[in-house]
């Protein structure tokens, strides 16, 4: 509750504060909430929220940033349905509304001491950026902490000067690969060429002790999750942040259930373990 | 001996006391000879023989379309003052008051959905003997017919029995008492259904006839016109729509009736569809009608009432699956 309103039901107004675009179709948002002189605004990274542009609607996006901005987070948005069009029209200090944050995130808590690997595909790293700051921000608690990021092409990856940035750090790996290489390396980074399986096939990583958080198209999920369970991660280890139509967020309107889980309340993270056997999971 | 019987001579002068504590609803024939619950009023007459309307009493506590909240420029999104009419639907079958304690559970229980309970607490139930035909299937009547509801009316040949259930139907049964003669109350309609312990069982087992060749064979033949899900007394899934005014300040975000029989229910954003074929879409419905979602798992929302094998215009009847199950299992 903020203002005595209830954030579940009623969108609260937000301000966009900052605005860049990442690639051709996909731009960062910062937000901020209008009444955060009193109220911050935390979440676990993996949680997402239900972003209105008024006259247009409402869709579910993850939360993309640090989880401990306090007072704004980011939202990083594929222009590719009619609300996020309307929403890339839009610049500071232009107002949307905010309902959230929904969902359980990734459970940070119980990953002590573990190696920790993230795996992104196109605009799956918007939920797992998220969550490298996020571990980055606690980084004695783990063990090695590798991202592994795979785009369609060179000028599809997300965060370019970023990942520039996390490449040069010493107390993480980074690795990226794209699909089709038509052009140099992207930005001055080094860059494979093929998808994810073959990546992970071909670089060193731990694999004991190691929790792996997977998120990207369904497509990832079919040719990775058998790879990594062949470097012997266990499927109670893989997380995944799946990718479903939020109409409410609360687990009433019935749109994303998986198996008898709601994508929206009981997920979006869910251990692969959770999903083996429900048919349409991934 | 107490006063609860309801001679068929003193229907006019119940009603009539019925409508002094609200808006007065019931099933009605209407004029192209559909049932359906409607207000009643001098000159309609109230169906008390009728085996089940069309449309289910959920479009009183969930309309078809619902303004859940106003945009306005200047003051953001608010929701709606809820500002409902005390209304008392008389007539309602074990089927269709089970109906909606199953709503209750959705929209009460764990998360209190505004709109609905402002509605629901508005809104005073009257039950009535069930009139079971071939197309129905509820379960054991005696253990839970009147589901919760204020009043209920048992009928017996030449009268009704009535008993309150709620201070709300305590109140008005003192108010009927004047026009209501002396009786023994009736024990409760005994009746049990094999396909209804069927469904239980099914359910129980967490079944989900994965196997069963007659997904295929449904999705052959369904339409997806969604009559099923849209006549169900417990379907109640939504989706969400903004509609923007013309003069671009305001705009209205309504709650509307969505169907899972519908193509774009599993499609995201880009148009990837979680559930393409309409195998995947039956499969779906199964499980949420049989084996349940979330906080409502392993509760069976399928209340027998009958109106999703009545109206489906190709035959398809999900009740083949248990039937099919309780075959193979005979030797």
């Amino acid at each position: 509750m903020r203002n005595g309103r209830d954030m579940t039901m009623v969108p609260l107004p937000a301000t966009i504060i900052g605005r860049k675009e990442l690639s051709a179709d996909t731009t960062l948002y910062r937000l901020t909430l209008e009444s955060s002189e009193k109220d911050r605004f935390d979440f676990n990274p993996g949680q997402f929220v239900q972003l209105s542009v008024p006259s247009g609607g409402e869709v579910p996006l993850s939360l993309a940033g640090p989880p401990l901005l306090h007072y704004s987070f980011e939202l990083c948005v594929r222009r590719v349905g009619h609300v996020t069009d309307m929403l890339h029209h839009l610049l500071p200090p232009n107002r949307v509304g905010v309902r959230g944050p929904f969902g359980n995130g990734f459970p940070l808590s119980e990953w002590t001491g573990r190696n920790i690997l993230l795996i992104a595909g196109g605009l799956g790293i918007a939920p797992l950026r998220s969550l490298l700051y996020a571990l980055l921000m606690r980084r004695g608690e783990f063990g090695e902490i590798t991202l592994m990021y795979g785009a369609r092409e060179p000028s599809a990856i997300l965060f370019k000067e970023e990942l520039a940035e996390l490449s040069g750090r010493r107390d993480m790996h980074l690795f990226l690969t794209v699909d089709f290489a038509t052009e140099q390396s992207p930005g001055g980074l080094a860059c494979n060429t093929g998808l994810l399986p073959t990546l992970l096939r071909g670089v060193n990583f731990s694999t004991t002790g190691t929790v792996a958080a997977v998120c990207g198209p369904p497509a990832l999920y079919r040719c990775l999750l058998e790879e990594l369970q062949g470097f012997g991660i266990t499927a109670e280890h893989i997380y995944l942040s799946l990718e479903r139509r939020m109409k409410c967020g609360v687990g009433l309107c019935c749109h994303c259930a998986v198996g008898d889980l709601f994508c929206c309340s009981d997920g979006p993270v869910f251990r692969y373990s959770q999903l083996k056997g429900i048919s349409g999971a991934i | 001996m107490t006063r609860n019987l309801l001679k068929h001579d003193s229907i006019a002068d119940f009603l009539e006391i019925l409508a002094t504590f609200g808006e007065l609803h019931g099933p009605v024939l209407t004029d192209v000879g559909v049932s359906a619950f409607r207000p009643l009023g001098p000159g309609i007459d109230l169906l008390l023989d009728y085996s089940r309307t069309l449309v289910p009493p959920k479009k009183y506590l969930l309309p078809p379309r619902d303004t859940v909240l106003f945009f306005a420029t200047d003051e953001g999104y608010r929701q709606p003052a809820a500002a409902v009419p005390e209304t008392i639907l008389v007539g309602l079958h074990p089927c269709d008051l089970q109906g909606i304690a199953y709503l209750d559970k959705v929209f009460m229980r764990d998360r209190i959905d505004p709109l609905y309970r402002a509605r629901r607490t508005a809104l005073t139930l009257i039950g009535l003997s069930c009139e079971p035909d071939e197309y129905c299937f509820c379960g054991d009547l005696s253990a839970t017919e009147t589901h919760g509801c204020d009043l209920f009316m048992r009928r017996s040949p030449c009268e009704f029995h009535l008993r309150s259930n709620t201070p709300k139907g305590k109140a008005i049964l003192d108010r009927l008492t004047p026009i209501l003669a002396e009786g023994e109350p009736l024990p409760a309609d005994s009746r049990t259904c094999d396909m209804a312990a069927a469904i239980q069982q099914a359910s129980v087992r967490g079944e989900t006839f994965e196997k069963s060749a007659l997904w295929d064979e449904f999705a052959g033949r369904c339409l997806s016109c969604g009559a099923c899900s849209l006549c169900c007394p417990t379907c109640y899934c939504f989706d969400i729509r903004e509609y923007g005014a013309l003069d671009g300040e305001t705009t209205m975000r309504l709650r509307e009736w969505d169907n899972c029989l519908f193509k774009d229910h599993g499609e995201v954003a880009g148009g990837f569809n979680f559930r393409k074929s309409r195998q995947e879409r039956f499969h779906y419905r199964y499980q949420h009608k049989y084996l349940g979602f979330g906080p409502t798992r392993g509760i069976v929302s399928c209340v027998g009432c009958g109106r999703c094998r009545v109206v489906c215009p190709v035959g398809i009847d999900l009740l083949e699956l248990f039937k099919e199950s309780e075959d193979e299992k005979r030797p």
